[in-house]
Order: C-alpha cells, then sequence, then structure tokens
C-alpha cells in the first residue's frame, strides 16, 4: 500500500523564540550558568513541540537535573584541558588522551539521553548501540583516518552514521541504514575539488591585482595582505562548500534511512542554505548576536520543512517498546546525564 | 460547560484519537469515539506555556493529550481555578520583559567583562601553583628561542652589571620574585617583557636604545609592576576565558572568526594593566631617587623606533594598531611627566 508522503512541519517563529531565548538567557546569566540546564529544556520543548509530523508533535522529555550533571562533566574536563595546555602543556595532553579515551563513552550516553528524551505520539525513541562498537566508530576509525591522511574521512563518516542511524529505534521499531561509503566520498571528493578551483581563483585574483605593486611593499605588508587573503578564502570557501556539503550528507543520510518498512525524504539545496548561513551571519554580526534565535528558527524551518516521511502502511501502526513501560518506573540509565555533544 | 479540542495518545501504540476535554469536579473528563476517561486533574502533569506550542496533558498511565487551541485550554484552567499561564510563560510572552530582558543581558555581558572577569582571573592568578606558571615560562622561552629570538650579544659583565643595578633597587613592600633574561631579536625589536613566572626578558636592542641605565632600570620596574601584580597570568586567563566564550558563541559561523574580535577585546586589559605597571615603576623608581620621567623618556623611545620600523605603508600600521597592546603612549607619557613633577 502507498500513502502518500507526510512532510515534516515547523511553526515556531523567530518573535515568539526571541522573547522565550532572551529571558531563559537571563535567567542563566543571573544564576552564574546553572539556570542554562533548563533553558536547554525549554529551548528544545520549543524546537521538538513546533516540529509536527501529520500533525501531532515531538516532544523533549530530557531533565534539567540530568542535564546540569551533564555539563559539569564537560566544563570541568574541557576547561581543565583548555586551561593546562597552556599553564602546564604535559598534564594538558594528559588530559586530552583522556578525555579522548573516555569520549566514545560519553557520546553513547548522550545518544541514548537525547533519543529516550525525545517522543512523538507518545512513543519514545531509543538508541542501543554498544560501547564496544562506540570504541570503534569514535576512536579507533578517526585515528585510522588521521594515519591515512584523511582518506578514511568518508569511510569513517558513514560508520558514524550508520551506528547512530542503525540502532535507534522509534517505539518498538527499528531504524536502518543502507547508504554505502561510495556516496560520502563523492561527496568528500566533490566537496575538495570546490575548495582547490575557489583557492585558485583567488589566488590568482589576488596575484593580478598586486603584481604591480609588490616591488614597493614592504614584507609586513605582504605577511598582512596574506592573512588576510587566507581569511578571505575561508570566509568565502565556508558560505560556499559548508552549505554544499551540509545538504548533500544531510540527504544522503535521510534518503537512505528506513524506520520499519517507512523510507524518509530530504531534499535540502545547497542554495537554500547558503543563502540562509550568509543572512544569518551578517546579520548576528550586525545586531551584536541578537538575531541568534531568529537565525536558530530559520535554520530549523529549512531544515525540518525538506524533510518528509513517506509512509509504506499506516503510521498509527507504531507500538511501545517494553522498555517504555520499565522506563516509566524510573530506571532508564540514560536519565544519570546528558552531554551537549552534537553530531 | 466549557469544553476544547485535543488529540488523545495512549502511550501504547502511535495512534491519535479526537477528543474534547472538560474539567468536572476536580476530574478531567476525556471524551471521545467509544473512549471516556476520567482522571482526577492532581495527577495530571499540564506543561507549562511555551510561545504557541502546542500545550501538552501527560497522564499518569503514560497516555497524554495534545491541545493547540489556547485561548480555549486557559478559558477551561481558569474556569476550573488552575492558573493557566506560569510566571515564567509570562515573562518569556511580553515584549516589554523581552526588552529588560535585552538590556539586562548587555549590562551583564559589559560587567562580566570589565569586572567579573578581572576579578575572578585575579584570584584565581592567586591560587594557581608557582611551579606550573615557572613551567609557562619555560614552556614560553623555549617556543621563542626557537623562532623569535637569538641569545644576548652582550658581554656577561655587562649583563650582570645590570642585573646588580636592578638587584639594588629597593620597593616598600619588596620584590616580587623575577628573574632578569638578555636575548636579541631582530623581529621584535627594542622591547621588554614580562612572563607570568617572574620571568623578565629584555632585548639588545633595548639596552642599546636607551641613552643612560636609568632608562633601563625604569623599563624593568615596569616590568617587575606586571609580576608584582601577576598581569602576565591574569591576562593569560582572561583572554583564554573571553576566546572561550567567543568560540561558543560564535562556534556555529566559523571559530576562525571568533579570534579576531578577541584580539580587539584584549587590548582593553592591557591598557589597564600598563597603567597600573607605570604607577609601581613611577613609585618605585622616586624611592630610589630615579626620576620617573626616565620612563617617559624611554617609552618616548621605543614610540619613535617601531613607528620607524613600521614605516613602510600606512595601511599596515594602521590596522597594526588596532590589536597594539600598547596603545594610548602618549598619554602615559604625559601621566609619567606629571607624575615625576609632583
Amino acid at each position: 500500500m502507498q500513502t502518500q508522503e507526510h512532510r515534516f512541519s515547523f511553526s515556531g517563529t523567530g518573535s515568539e523564540y526571541f522573547r522565550i531565548w532572551i529571558v531563559n538567557l537571563v535567567l542563566s546569566i543571573l544564576t552564574l550558568g546553572i539556570y542554562s540546564a533548563w533553558a536547554k529544556v525549554r529551548r528544545m520543548q520549543y524546537f521538538y513541540r513546533n516540529t509536527r509530523l501529520n500533525e501531532s508533535s515531538f516532544d523533549y522529555h530530557g531533565k534539567a537535573i540530568a542535564i546540569l550533571k551533564g555539563r559539569l562533566i564537560a566544563v570541568t574536563l574541557f576547561a581543565s584541558y583548555y586551561i593546562f595546555i597552556k599553564v602546564m602543556p604535559l598534564l594538558g595532553l594528559a588530559i586530552g588522551l583522556l578525555i579522548a579515551s573516555v569520549m566514545p563513552y560519553l557520546l553513547v550516553i548522550s545518544f541514548r539521553f537525547r533519543l529516550y528524551n525525545s517522543s512523538y505520539r507518545g512513543l519514545r525513541f531509543g538508541f542501543a548501540g554498544s560501547i564496544k562498537s562506540a570504541y570503534v566508530t569514535f576512536l579507533a576509525l578517526p585515528i585510522a583516518t588521521l594515519f591515512t591522511l584523511y582518506l578514511l574521512a568518508p569511510f569513517t563518516h558513514q560508520r558514524i552514521k550508520a551506528y547512530q542511524h542503525n540502532n535507534s529505534r522509534f517505539g518498538q521499531s527499528a531504524f536502518s541504514f543502507n547508504a554505502g561509503a561510495g556516496g560520502f566520498y563523492a561527496i568528500y571528493i566533490f566537496a575538495f575539488l570546490q575548495f582547490i578551483v575557489i583557492a585558485s581563483l583567488l589566488a590568482f585574483g589576488a596575484f593580478s591585482m598586486f603584481k604591480g605593486h609588490t616591488a614597493n611593499a614592504s614584507r609586513e605588508t605582504m605577511v598582512l595582505l596574506f592573512v588576510l587573503a587566507v581569511y578571505a578564502l575561508l570566509i568565502v570557501a565556508s558560505l560556499l562548500i559548508v552549505p554544499y556539503f551540509i545538504s548533500r550528507i544531510q540527504n544522503l543520510v535521510w534518503n537512505h534511512t528506513e524506520l520499519g518498512k517507512h523510507r524518509f525524504e530530504s531534499s535540502l539545496s545547497a542554495r537554500g542554505l547558503a543563502w540562509i548561513i550568509f543572512s544569518n551571519f551578517i546579520l548576528i554580526v550586525m545586531t551584536i548576536g541578537l538575531f541568534k534565535p531568529f537565525a536558530d528558527i530559520r535554520m530549523a524551518r529549512y531544515r525540518i520543512e525538506h524533510m518528509a516521511l513517506i509512509p509504506a502502511g499506516n503510521i498509527d501502526e507504531f507500538i511501545a517498546s517494553e522498555q517504555q513501560q520499565v522506563s516509566a518506573a524510573g530506571t532508564e540509565t540514560a536519565e544519570i546525564f546528558d552531554l551537549d555533544i552534537g553530531f | 460547560m466549557k469544553t476544547v479540542d485535543a488529540k488523545y495518545f495512549d502511550g501504547r501504540s502511535a495512534r491519535q484519537q479526537a477528543v474534547t476535554l472538560s474539567i468536572a469536579h476536580g476530574l478531567l473528563e476525556v471524551h471521545g469515539n467509544g473512549l471516556l476517561r476520567k482522571l482526577p486533574l492532581s495527577g495530571i502533569r499540564i506543561s507549562a506555556k511555551l510561545g504557541s506550542a502546542p500545550r501538552l496533558l501527560h497522564f499518569a498511565d503514560s497516555g497524554h493529550c495534545e491541545v493547540n487551541n489556547h485561548a480555549d485550554f486557559e478559558a477551561l484552567l481558569l474556569e476550573a481555578g488552575i492558573k493557566p499561564q506560569s510566571l515564567l510563560s509570562r515573562l518569556e510572552h511580553s515584549w516589554r520583559h523581552a526588552l529588560v530582558a535585552t538590556l539586562l543581558a548587555i549590562v551583564c555581558v559589559i560587567a562580566a567583562f570589565y569586572w567579573g572577569l578581572p576579578w575572578i582571573a585575579n584570584i584565581a592568578a592567586a591560587r594557581i601553583p608557582a611551579s606550573a606558571v615557572l613551567a609557562i615560562d619555560t614552556h614560553f622561552l623555549k617556543a621563542v628561542d626557537a623562532s623569535l629570538m637569538q641569545p644576548s650579544k652582550l658581554s656577561a659583565a655587562r649583563q650582570s652589571e645590570i642585573s646588580n643595578e636592578f638587584n639594588a633597587l629597593q620597593n616598600t613592600d619588596g620584590i616580587p620574585l623575577h628573574h632578569l633574561a638578555f636575548r636579541s631579536s631582530k623581529k621584535i625589536g627594542a622591547n621588554a617583557f614580562a612572563l607570568p613566572g617572574g620571568t623578565i626578558i629584555v632585548t639588545d636592542q633595548l639596552i642599546a636604545l636607551a641613552d643612560n641605565d636609568e632608562e633601563i632600570l625604569a623599563v624593568l620596574t615596569h616590568e617587575l609592576g606586571h609580576v608584582s601584580e601577576r598581569h602576565p597570568l591574569r591576562q593569560l586567563l582572561q583572554s583564554s576565558v573571553v576566546g572561550l566564550a567567543m568560540t561558543w558563541y560564535l562556534g556555529d559561523i566559523s571559530s576562525l572568526l571568533a579570534a579576531a574580535p578577541t584580539l580587539l577585546l584584549e587590548t582593553g586589559y592591557s591598557r589597564n594593566f600598563e597603567r597600573r605597571a607605570d604607577h609601581y615603576a613611577a613609585t618605585m623608581l622616586r624611592m630610589n631617587g630615579i626620576p620617573p620621567a626616565r620612563l617617559a623618556d624611554i617609552l618616548e623611545k621605543l614610540e619613535t623606533s617601531h613607528s620607524a620600523n613600521k614605516k613602510s605603508k600606512e595601511q599596515s600600521s594602521r590596522i597594526a594598531q588596532l590589536f597594539s597592546t600598547h596603545p594610548d603612549t602618549g598619554q602615559r607619557i604625559l601621566e609619567l611627566r606629571s607624575e615625576g613633577a609632583e
């Protein structure tokens, strides 16, 4: 039975979210950051509850105390690394290694927390990835990537997405992921070619512009121009290549993800995303950051509304997992703490 | 009796059911096609209003209702004697509160930057063990000796002469732990700077620039002022925090762009620290019978020597000025001269 696709829709607005954001920001500042955990719950709920699929909204159930614990752990780890690497480089390095070695475990915890605390139509999502595969995916593969001069990067990216999506479920139904590494390689190679083209165009432009003037310019001026050129390159590249990369990866990942027999469709365009990133950036700078909540809403709307579920049957038929019944009694390990680690 | 339309989910399947809600005698009635549930209000968690996002009523048995009609739902709650909106929801709703919050946020950020951060950095700097701070100096010297600086070409006799003159100086509160390091650097030119652990680096170029040893001592006491108030360590801590905050805030855009504003903001601290070190130097110099104007003299020479080095291009020096950590030298020279005249 082929039914019509269900588009995801988003009803949050910038003006409404701004008021929520600023009040929660001030409360966070006045409580020296402690309230920020509650502010995060508010923010997640605003975005989840305004996201609808087939007329029902999503919901977020994370407990602020769990988020606060996670934040304390993360801040302690990263701040001590950041400070010690400057003050006592050896100790800093040791802390860095410690962070790297616990990172896969922390990632699994945070995936569990985020999925378990997300729901749609009263059914919770869940994550069942093993810690062992997390160490392969988030530690062994990235190290191998480093040693192969990033030739393995697209493969590692594919393994990360496969690990995340193959181990997720909604109620009792499992998600599955069937994109091979080939698609990832194609996107990475094309993004790299774009970078080469942009870099050579900029280099050529700069060269022809200053060809006549280089003789009487001091070394200092040359260095300054070089630094400015590198900045220009990075800004242009991030405005052109980053939107391409983000949109193609999201499309690839979701077009190859299934939930039971149901499929997803993602149709982000690089151009649309580039415009949002560019205009958000300009407006955030011009408003000393006050445009940030509006920017977040625009980005969320664009990404959410370009997604659809293509059902292969009645989506009413999902049922709650046994674990959900258990966790209602409060024995879910995922509630211990959350970490703000995003992918 | 007031009613409101809602959607009901039983928490066991994804099936949604249209229902109407009403409240009577402390019970919520969920009424739908073939469904009638009466639940005590005390066992229901009603989500706080959050913009125009749907409101959710969670039941004790994991079922829940989703309500999209805010006006009718609030009327229903009001009639049942329940406050329809929490204080937070009301704060989040009004533009007047948003405006106050915006101003408050800006004031807080500015206050944190100008007072909070220096205050905390000062406390933290006092608590970092001396051995750790000394390790920074060793690390820093190792890094710059490889690239920016060469061993001093001054004779050992001249070096110890300057050291002895400097060590002979007295101060009321005693002299903080320090260590003179002589280096030569064409790239840096005439300069002296203090490191967190009390190492004071002075370049051959600065010693050559000075017309007499009193000027050298003036610069060294200025650096000693930095050491005495732990300016280098405080500056390091402050800029680390500012850097972290910038990266966190602008992180979504680009961590690279975050570096530029940090550089601009850091100069603000340096100005204040320079003034404090000038004051320290002036007091200490006067105690030892050296006029504070000596510091003004050498500052003037440093200023002209640096701008002579940068004679090249106007545009580059204008940008360099923005990043300069010694911006208003003219002002400082005036202050030092007037301090000497007192």
